[in-house]
């Protein structure tokens, strides 16, 4: 019996693992001659001391949050690995198992410890982490940008393309929202993307200064509401409004052209690697390369359609438009109208003048004509001094309405062009009603058109005429 | 978009015509971390119990990274939650970082809730300037080394438990396991949202009627952390109780439920 305990004792002392026994507070209530070699400490040292207290600090929110709660749920935890602080500072990785005691009465009265030394385990762990993590991190650099890739080259407008970046940036970097801005044909910036963030944002650009918002690499970055708090009031409260701790702000652009910017907003503050700016501006500059094809898309087909004097609707766009109000009349039931206009004394103007004088003619007509239509209507021009309108849905009343306002618009003195040159237009109106009219194509529609011009023409021109 | 019911893990227990009483969970764990509370109300109140996306029971296939980021998308989950079962006049209790998500959510909605208690809260870990949150830089690191190391694989009887391998008899307890799982690819973002956000500002806003409940020794939260919530929240009642730990919930179920008892009733 004595032997027995002797044996007992020298296991629980010289085991070749830790041994502590706590109570359910975590305050240590014995501990073993192994633990106390393998640590440095004395047996009075840790008697009453917490043993979360001789974790790491990384290691002590672990046992906080996970292993505690862990414990008391399931009544055990095993091989769970912590960082253990020696007597001397030095740092000692370890397993730990666990298990609650819990008395007859239902008592959870203490908490069994073993501790395993894992030094070796560590170094070989420590090293697959590392390498691991590496994998993990360019593995989603390459994701994101081949994804990215393929949503922009899918993407045939600016919006679609916006939309692709937005979506890549969110995934990229763990961003809760992005905003991005583009630049229009007429340099003003419009917000394709997170309109509703367009005012704080630009309010905060304009409040922006070197203290609060970093410049890397042409990348801007606000890290976080203090420091934008720090700078002042305003700036913060945006922030705040923005429910963002951090932005980061990046330009998009095409060689030297600026295309725009797009903006990730962050829900906590954030630190910025190489990496994270490095990713940033590879999808900026996959963006730009896109949208500067789409644009450059856009150009052609607007050349292809309009017509370069007076950069209205040419006749291919015409009867593009014509076809397309025809069949959505048909659909509808609602009538539409075809207004032909042309130009009384023009002919005299460009003999007289020159060709230079009629040009600038042509272009005031179609300025006027194009302030003087309905938003929905198309405003193109058929050739030579020969205007057409195309007015989808449009019934009688509001075709003359728009007829005379265009013979009123026209029939304006031009600045330059001397009174004895006066430019009048004749004006001929077809209605395409559904189920009454025979037309089956645009081209019988400005026939008949035509034709109505033509009787205003020969009433004397300035006039206008509804076709039969 | 899967219900927020499902995606949440929404659990309804007690009284249905009661108050209702929503009780959020803290990182680390599932709604099983209320498991000792939530018997001591099902009598009077209407016990609505749910797992945040990536915890316990949830549907981690609503797990979006922006979103979950911040405490932000969390606070949203649980207004979406009181909007779906149609919740008024709502006691809120939050452990650890869910008390923050409560603060969120109540001042974005304050007249959804009657009352806010925060167990353990801290609105910011890491010490700033004067502020002493009780953690550095380094110290949240070191926990993210502590998840991937516990996670990784070689800690293998953690990471069956973590995952809910009911397959392993040897574990026991087949019940308890979704009650505290944590998905493993979801922990170290969940801990940078807790751990690395700043919620400071968000206290002065508070309008409900809170209790501040504090364990006497918190390595997570210390006490003066828990002072520096009960002096930035406008009349908070403060409680000190005589517990220790990060979990008195788990570890001190009695001394939690009562302090509840006394502020809501």
């Amino acid at each position: 019996m004595t032997d027995d305990l002797t044996l007992s004792h020298d296991l629980y002392d010289n085991a070749p693992c830790g041994l502590l026994l706590t109570a359910a507070d975590d305050s240590v209530t014995h501990v073993n001659e192994t633990f106390l070699s393998w640590t440095g400490y004395r047996a009075d040292e840790l008697i009453g001391r917490d043993f979360h207290s001789l974790l790491s600090a990384g290691s002590e929110v672990f046992y906080a949050t996970r292993y505690q709660a862990e414990l008391w749920v399931r009544g055990e935890a095993r091989e769970v690995a912590f960082t253990l602080v020696r007597a001397d500072g030095t740092e000692m990785p370890i397993l730990v198992n666990s298990r609650l005691v819990v008395s007859d009465a239902g008592d959870r009265s203490a908490v069994r410890l073993a501790v395993f030394d894992s030094t070796a385990r560590q170094d070989y762990e420590r090293e697959m982490l590392i390498a691991k993590r590496q994998a993990e991190v360019s593995e989603a650099s390459v994701r994101v940008l081949q994804q990215a890739s393929a949503h922009f080259l899918a993407a045939t407008t600016e919006q679609e393309i916006a939309v692709a970046l937005a979506s890549a940036t969110t995934d990229a970097f763990s961003a809760f929202d992005t905003a991005v801005m583009l630049y229009d044909d007429a340099g003003e910036f419009v917000f394709v993307v997170g309109d509703y963030l367009a005012d704080a944002l630009v309010e905060l650009d304009t409040l922006r200064t070197d203290d609060f918002a970093v410049h890397v690499e042409g990348m801007t970055m606000i890290t976080s509401q203090n420091e934008a708090y720090a700078s002042s009031e305003r700036a913060g409260e945006l922030m705040r409004s923005l429910r963002a701790e951090a932005i980061t702000a990046v330009p998009i652009s095409d060689g030297d052209v600026m295309l725009g910017a797009f903006m990730c907003l962050f829900g906590r503050p954030r630190e910025f690697d190489q990496r994270a700016v490095e990713l940033h501006h590879a999808l900026a500059r996959q963006a730009g390369v896109v949208i500067a094809r789409v644009k450059l898309q856009a150009a052609i087909r607007k050349l292809a359609m309009h017509d370069q004097l007076t950069g209205l609707a040419n006749r291919n766009l015409l009867g593009e438009r014509l076809s397309h109000a025809m069949a959505v009349s048909n659909r509808t039931g609602e009538p539409m109208a075809l207004i032909f206009v042309d130009l009384d004394g023009f002919k005299n103007v460009n003999d007289a003048l020159g060709h230079r004088v009629g040009d600038l003619v042509l272009q005031t007509v179609a300025d006027r004509m194009s302030g003087s239509v309905r938003e929905v209507d198309i405003v193109g021009r058929f050739g030579g001094d020969e205007f057409l309108v195309v007015c989808e849905n449009s019934d009688r009343d509001a075709a003359v309405l728009v007829a005379e306002r265009l013979a009123a618009e026209i029939r304006k003195p031009i600045a330059g062009i001397p009174e004895r040159f006066p430019i009048t237009a004749s004006v001929g109106v077809a209605m395409y009603v559904p189920g009454e009219s025979l037309e089956s194509d645009g081209d019988a529609l400005v026939r008949r058109a035509d034709t109505a011009m033509y009787a205003s023409k020969r009433a004397g021109a300035d006039g206008i005429t509804f076709a039969t | 978009m899967p219900n927020t019911l499902t995606r949440n893990n929404v659990t309804i227990s007690g009284n249905p015509l009661g108050q209702p009483l929503i009780f959020a969970h803290g990182f680390g764990c599932g709604q099983g971390a209320w498991r000792y509370v939530i018997p001591q109300f099902e009598e009077h109140y209407k016990v609505i119990a749910f797992d945040h996306v990536g915890s316990g029971g949830s549907d981690v296939t609503a797990y979006d990274r922006g979103k979950y980021d911040s405490l932000n998308g969390y606070a949203d989950d649980i207004l979406e939650i009181i909007a779906e079962l149609e919740l008024e006049d709502v006691i809120y209790v939050g452990h650890s970082v869910s008390s923050m998500m409560g603060v969120l959510a109540a001042n974005r909605a304050p007249e959804l809730f009657a009352k806010l208690v925060l167990v353990g809260p801290s609105p910011r870990y890491v010490d700033d300037g004067s502020y002493k949150g009780g953690f550095t830089q380094d110290a949240i690191d070191g926990l993210i080394d502590s998840l991937d190391s516990n996670y990784l694989g070689w800690s293998s009887l953690m990471a069956p438990v973590i995952m809910g391998n009911p397959e392993r008899p040897e574990l026991g307890a087949e019940l308890t396991e979704s009650f505290c799982a944590v998905n493993p690819t979801i922990a170290g973002q969940f801990a940078r949202a807790t751990f690395l956000g700043d919620n400071r500002r968000d206290l002065a806003e508070v309008t409900v009627p809170t209790l501040v409940l504090q364990s006497s020794d918190d390595a997570i939260a210390p006490v003066e952390v828990g002072e520096f919530v009960r002096d930035s929240i406008p009349g908070s009642t403060y409680v000190v109780m005589t517990s220790r730990g990060h979990v008195p919930n788990l570890s001190d179920p009695e001394q939690v439920a009562a302090n509840i008892r006394s502020f809501i009733e």
